[in-house]
């Protein structure tokens, strides 16, 4: 079983909402056993009184570093695929300024504004409508402010490759930093805040090997091993596990139907990208709505998020798999191929054929909805009979100029007719 | 094939039923939440020592509020009809075998035996009212002095509300054509979801109440603000613990319900597991699991139960939990209800 799980598809859209919940629960739970459900705590770290914000997060912070630099070293989570917040340097100083000066005015942070809440504190309720009306408030300005969002955008980057340096130095150096940064907290505790270091401090003034102390020198250990273990990226060489390769192709799980796809594309479903492996021309001639137009020689490792969902499609069958098979080697997880290419999208999905006359009820019911799909398409759909008469395939709509040796099929009309007073 | 596709899409012989926005489930909500509170008030007016009088929580402000909340679901219900000046015809008939006929008897019962509980103690409530008002003080003592009318009011309070709260289940559970509603669980799961917001509602009224050192200043002023005009007595907090117990127990109960609806679907025919499936792993699953199972049901249990343990202070935290479960619960319902179907293959 690998990570991140729901990159791997272990459960799906709806079932990670209640995981995020389960999550999310568990991470109020603990922010509260830590105190965070009180501002006049939160806001003590302000005055130095009591860091222990400080110390909290970024305990957390270096523990998550250290274990998703080991998991992703030993192979169990592919780092390459957890998702990334792009960076836009301006809009994100600005909102952190905005956040900074909620959070001394009201004493909370969003995530300990929730935790406040379910405490039974009204400041907390407050604070939280106050959110909930800030977000409705920003949703009714964003088109106004959305040119400045988008300036400075750097893309998904992080520290290590912005400042090459490798991975596990980077792993090591925050680790050393958070320790440091622990000792000052204490040390400003004492002598600005006139608290003294107690049970529990790094600082405690005694001689034994504390469970904190041990926590920090097994957590610098760890950093210390990052240090010299190398990349936690699975290897930008194409490592192909043939056998897998073969399993999903043998089961066709690589493959989509022109229906499936004709369904997600009516939902308006953003969450793949649909990729035409065409040259330039045939794409400018038609392309399923919402392709983007990608020649064979135009594939490499980065024409895509790695945790996309990819759809290949061309008039070409083989273009198309070895398409697949170059981007599945690359190390992406989830490809998938239009079954049948263009031609089968053309029979099935743009020019449906009307069932027999006296076929079964079901199959008249599916007909109705695949010719609504097809005037979705702009196509229409196709006599019963047309197949003896007509085997030349008509024209694609819309997008392409009708060329002028496929002419079109004369039956095409009047099923289109009835089509507009049925459904 | 053209003539089976026009016949199946007849509004007269298919009716379009997905056609319910928020006026529903908010009328099922509210329906709910009222014979809650009336059954609540009918008990506390039952097992209360005469000399006691402590019953202003349960017995005055929640059928006065019972009162309000009914006027507003029912101008929701109002709302959602197509043809809203034949209300006065569904008085002119009773009839046995529909649900909306009961309903709309029953609905006509609940106001006079509210307003009957509320008025029995309503003076020592409101003196202020009650000065201005003498009648009431003589509605008040001429019930008091009879105790056969106040256990009538109490068994007349208990009994539409169970009414009430059951029929808001059953007019859904009546409906045929929608195989996630088609299930006799949902008149007692309304009922008790319709219990425990109750409970909830008292009991966030009670906390809100309760004299605080660190609330703000100025909701301390609003409360002495409304104390002062009404010179009402303080709410009896006594009874707060009780509410939570009796809230955790509805919760309880309600958490084994909306089980044996799922069991009973997923052990009836296809078109039924595909219904409850709507429900667990389909498009509804995130709201119901997070919003009714997880912040409605759990969430408030553990908060509940960790008060009456006097681990934590009592606060108004789980009362707006259970009572948004409470409406999710009736949103998701009905939405998901309508999505279920038994024809899979028509939109």
């Amino acid at each position: 079983m690998n990570a991140p799980f729901f990159k791997y598809a272990l459960f799906g859209d709806e079932m990670s909402l209640v995981v995020a919940f389960v999550i999310g629960i568990g991470f109020g739970f603990f922010l509260e056993r830590a105190g965070f459900g009180n501002a006049r705590l939160l806001a003590a770290q302000f005055y130095f009184r009591d860091l222990r914000v400080l110390k909290v997060m970024f305990t957390a912070i270096i523990t998550a570093m250290v274990g998703a630099y080991l998991l992703g070293r030993l192979g169990l989570l592919d780092l390459s695929l957890v998702y990334l917040t792009p960076t836009f340097l301006v809009p994100q100083i600005a909102g952190g300024l905005i956040l900074g000066a909620g959070f001394i005015i009201g004493g909370y942070c969003p995530g300990t504004s929730c935790v406040s809440a379910a405490t039974g504190r009204i400041d907390g309720m407050v604070y939280l409508a106050g959110m909930i009306g800030g977000l409705l408030g920003f949703a009714e300005v964003y088109p106004s402010i959305e040119r400045f969002t988008k300036i400075t955008a750097m893309g998904q980057i992080t520290l290590a490759r912005q400042f090459h340096l490798s991975y596990g130095f980077l792993v090591f150096a925050v680790v050393l930093m958070a320790f440091g940064a622990f000792v000052m907290a204490e040390l400003a505790e004492k002598f600005i805040g006139g608290k003294e270091p107690g049970p529990g401090a790094l600082l405690e003034p005694v001689r034994t090997f504390t469970p904190v102390r041990r926590f920090a020198v097994v957590l610098t250990g760890l950093g210390v091993v990052a240090l010299f273990a190398g990349s936690p990226y699975r290897s930008a060489l194409a490592q192909v596990d043939t056998k897998q390769l073969a399993l999903d192709a043998l089961r066709a799980a690589d493959q989509v139907t022109a229906d499936q796809l004709a369904d997600w594309l009516v939902e308006g479903r953003n969450d793949y990208l649909l990729v035409d492996v065409r040259d330039a021309q045939s794409f400018a001639a038609y392309h399923i709505p919402g392709a983007v137009n990608l020649p064979l020689s135009g594939l490499n490792h980065d024409f895509a998020q790695r945790n996309e969902r990819v759809v290949f499609y061309s008039d070409n069958a083989i273009h198309t798999a070895q398409a697949w098979f170059l981007i599945r080697s690359l190390g992406f997880p989830s490809v998938y191929i239009l079954a049948g290419g263009l031609e089968t999208w053309q029979e099935a999905v743009l020019y449906p054929r009307a069932p027999a006359a006296g076929a079964a009820p079901k199959d008249q019911i599916d007909f109705a909805k695949r010719m609504a799909v097809a005037k979705f398409f702009g196509g229409s759909a196709r006599g019963a009979t047309s197949e003896v008469a007509n085997p030349v395939a008509p024209v694609l709509p819309k997008l392409a100029p009708p060329s002028p040796t496929a002419p079109a099929p004369d039956n095409a009309q009047p099923a289109k007719k009835k089509k507009k007073e049925g459904c | 094939m053209t003539e089976f596709t026009l016949y199946r899409h007849n509004p007269l012989l298919d009716p379009a039923v997905h056609v319910w926005g928020w006026e529903i489930p908010v009328y099922l909500f509210l329906g709910g939440l009222v014979a809650g509170l009336m059954i609540i008030a009918g008990v506390r007016l039952l097992i209360m020592r005469p000399t006691a009088r402590q019953a202003l929580v349960c017995c005055t402000v929640g059928p006065l509020i019972g009162l309000v909340l009914l006027s507003a679901g029912m101008f929701a219900l109002f709302l959602d009809l197509s043809h809203k000046f034949y209300v006065w015809r569904l008085y002119l008939a009773f009839e046995p075998t529909s649900p909306m006929s009961w309903g709309a008897w029953i609905l006509l019962f609940v106001y006079p035996a509210l307003l009957a509980n509320a008025l029995t103690h309503l003076p020592e409530a409101i003196p202020a009212l009650a000065k201005r008002v003498p009648v009431l003080v003589t509605i008040s003592d001429y019930i008091l002095a009879r105790p056969r009318i106040v256990v009538g009011i109490g068994l007349a309070n208990m009994a539409i509300g169970v009414a009430l709260g059951i029929y808001t289940g059953v007019l859904l559970g009546a409906m045929g054509a929608r195989p996630l509603w088609n299930s006799a669980v949902l008149g007692p799961l309304f009922l008790f979801s319709g219990l425990s917001t109750a409970a909830a509602l008292l009991h966030g009224i009670l906390v809100l109440t309760t004299p605080d050192d660190e609330r703000p200043q100025f909701a301390d002023f609003l409360l002495s603000m409304v104390a002062r005009w009404s010179q009402a007595r303080p709410l009896d907090t006594r009874i707060a613990p009780t509410l939570a117990q009796a809230d955790n127990s509805f919760l309880t109960i309600e958490l084994g319900l909306l089980g044996f609806l799922l069991i009973g679907h997923l052990t009836s025919t296809a078109v039924h597991q595909q219904a409850a499936g709507l429900l667990l792993t389909g498009p509804y699953a995130a709201v119901f699991w997070v919003f009714v199972v997880g912040l409605g049901i759990l969430v408030p249990l553990v908060i509940q139960h960790l008060e009456l343990l006097h681990r934590i202070r009592h606060t108004i935290a789980p009362s707006l939990l259970v009572l948004s479960g409470g409406l999710v619960l009736r949103f998701v319902l009905v939405a998901a209800g309508q999505a279920s179907h038994w024809a899979t293959a028509l939109p």
